[in-house]
């Protein structure tokens, strides 16, 4: 796999990951 | 609306058809008219997709569903990232290394000619009638607030934008739609901070209020085919939807095929993984941020001001027993606002409830009123599209309704203008040279180009001055592609494997279509996330089978 792209992929996860730890934390510390 | 917003307005259309007019250098070709030559960057090229599949609608609509609805809908966009890396490993190597101008004319080279027409005439179909719709969704409600006549928002939208498509090809678009995105998130942006600033309350105490209302309540764990925004069906509903989206619909290949090389063609669709499930979230908390906003303030009992006219003439005595009502509860709910952030620490849940509940009792008003406004109108009354632009014009400080106004037409612009230049080049390269002229002169299928072009802008602002009455905006241009989607993604699928042949596709690709639409005929019930699973599932079984039985020649 060319190196752009691989190196990318590790970055969109961890994005992908953080931004669904948010939004989880949002809805529990403020959906009741 | 202040003349200064206008101008704002007007100095982003010549912006754009201006920019769009000096790109005119690099279309002498047929591969610089329709794929910028194979020399656009990475990041243009990812720009370019977020801002074809970000619409007016997702400004309009999708900001109103968070006022009304929450963040639930973000759960629609989880398998997109999934859905990119899928991509970038499978399909975009195949697509780009083939020199196609059209992901069906792969199909011919992998299969036969029938198979390709069909793909890319479904496409044409689907595609041109969705193109009205993406063009009358923001056109309605333009006219709707400033009282024009439809046609004329269908022309202050279309007619720029086949301008600038028609002249400057692929490669105009993709810079204009670089601008567009600027401009859209830009607009977003101040828009929340403008909220933030004019909270009457701490932000906290604001998203409890939210919160209790159920408007924060992201992720929906339960397994029901009938609801449509649950984490399933985003993660696999939403994978595959966006796997036929980003993979066989010519306006997203299109944007692909026109980078570099293969490791930027990917590169720019992880862009969009990056940022989509962020950008939405973003989209969907504006909307919920104007739901508090109002909850402080009072808001009006109908968003849409054609319809808040036409009850006001024909039912006054109706409208005003549910003005006083609505006073009253939004008196309550603003109260019990308050209240939720001068009680202690015991009695916040209390003071929660106690405002959830006057909630729900304006939008019972509320629901009575849009009832009426219906009754008296005949038509739907779609309020929730209205939610963001009223409070854009009405509470936005001198400007910013003009940056924001800007930036639902480049949202408009930038996915029509995809749209019209995919469909020329489906038009031209699988139909105008494949059947009729194959060895027409390069000179002619430009001008071929630049013409289809031109009526397929066209012919979808004739669609949108007629679709103004169809049904919801979000869902209406979700739900068109979503039929044929999946089955044409099945085909692709096929292609990859190399013991499949000509027969087993195409007669996987009529199966996989007959039972999406026995499927969404005969059971209603069925989201339309689910279609796109079936229709893959269905094209690679029935195509694999009759390949094998069939025993056809393996892949060239």
């Amino acid at each position: 796999m060319p190196s752009r792209f691989r190196q990318t992929l590790w970055r969109v996860m961890l994005v992908q990951v953080v931004t669904l730890l948010a939004l989880w934390m949002l809805q529990s510390r403020y959906a009741t | 609306m202040h003349w200064i917003n206008w101008v704002i307005v007007a100095v982003y259309l010549l912006v754009v058809i201006g920019d769009g007019l000096r790109r005119t250098r690099g279309t002498k070709t047929m591969e610089g008219y329709f794929l910028a030559g194979r020399r656009l960057p990475w990041w243009a090229v990812g720009l370019s997709v977020m801002a074809t599949q970000l619409s007016a609608v997702t400004l309009i609509g999708t900001t109103g569903q968070g006022a009304t609805d929450g963040l639930r809908f973000v759960q629609f966009y989880f398998g997109l990232p999934i859905a990119m890396v899928v991509l970038g490993v499978t399909l975009v190597p195949f697509l780009h290394g083939a020199k196609v101008y059209t992901a069906y004319e792969y199909l011919e080279r992998r299969f036969d000619a029938k198979t390709r027409s069909l793909t890319s005439l479904l496409f044409l179909l689907s595609r041109g009638m969705s193109c009205g719709t993406i063009i009358a969704a923001p056109a309605v409600v333009f006219s709707a607030i400033f009282g024009w006549d439809l046609l004329w928002s269908v022309a202050l939208m279309g007619i720029p934008t086949i301008l600038y498509t028609v002249l400057g090809g692929v490669e105009a678009v993709a810079w204009a739609d670089v601008k567009q995105m600027v401009v859209i998130v830009a607009a977003l942006l101040a828009i929340v901070v403008v909220l933030i600033v004019r909270f009457p309350v701490p932000l906290d105490d604001a998203l409890h209020l939210a919160g209790a209302t159920g408007r924060l309540r992201v992720f929906d764990f339960s397994f029901d085919l009938s609801k449509t925004y649950t984490f399933w069906s985003g993660i696999l509903g939403g994978t595959f939807l966006m796997l036929s989206y980003f993979g066989t619909d010519q306006s997203q290949v299109q944007r692909y095929l026109a980078a570099r090389s293969v490791d930027e063609a990917r590169s720019s669709l992880l862009m969009s993984a990056y940022w989509k499930i962020p950008l939405q979230a973003l989209v969907l908390l504006v909307g919920v941020g104007v739901f508090l906003f109002y909850a402080f303030v009072p808001a009006p009992l109908l968003y849409n001001p054609t319809h808040a006219r036409a009850v006001a003439d024909r039912a006054p005595g109706e409208l005003a027993s549910l003005e006083a009502r609505y006073g009253a509860a939004l008196s309550a709910r603003s109260a019990a606002a308050s209240a939720t952030s001068t009680a202690g620490a015991e009695q916040r849940s209390t003071a929660l409830q106690l405002f959830a509940r006057r909630d729900a009792a304006v939008d019972s008003v509320r629901t009575d009123a849009l009832a009426l406004a219906a009754r008296v109108t005949g038509e739907s009354s779609r309020d929730v599209n209205y939610i963001i632009p009223r409070f854009v014009l009405d509470q936005l400080p001198l400007g910013l309704a003009g940056v924001f106004l800007a930036a639902v037409l480049a949202a408009a612009m930038s996915s029509i203008a995809a749209e019209l230049n995919s469909l020329s080049t489906a038009t031209v390269v699988d139909f105008y040279q494949r059947w009729w002229r194959p060895a027409a002169p390069e000179a002619e299928l430009l001008r071929a180009g630049k013409l289809a072009t031109a009526l397929w802008g066209v012919f979808a602002c004739v669609v949108a001055t007629y679709a103004a009455t169809l049904g919801s905006l979000i869902e209406v241009v979700n739900r068109f592609g979503s039929i044929f989607y999946g089955s044409i993604l099945g085909v692709f699928l096929l292609a990859m494997w190399r013991r499949t042949n000509a027969v087993g596709a195409f007669v996987g690709l009529i199966a996989g279509m007959v039972a999406v639409g026995a499927v969404s005929f005969g059971l209603p019930s069925i989201s339309f996330l689910w279609y796109n699973v079936i229709g893959v599932a269905v094209v690679c079984g029935v195509g694999a089978i009759v390949s094998l039985v069939g025993g056809g020649r393996p892949a060239r």
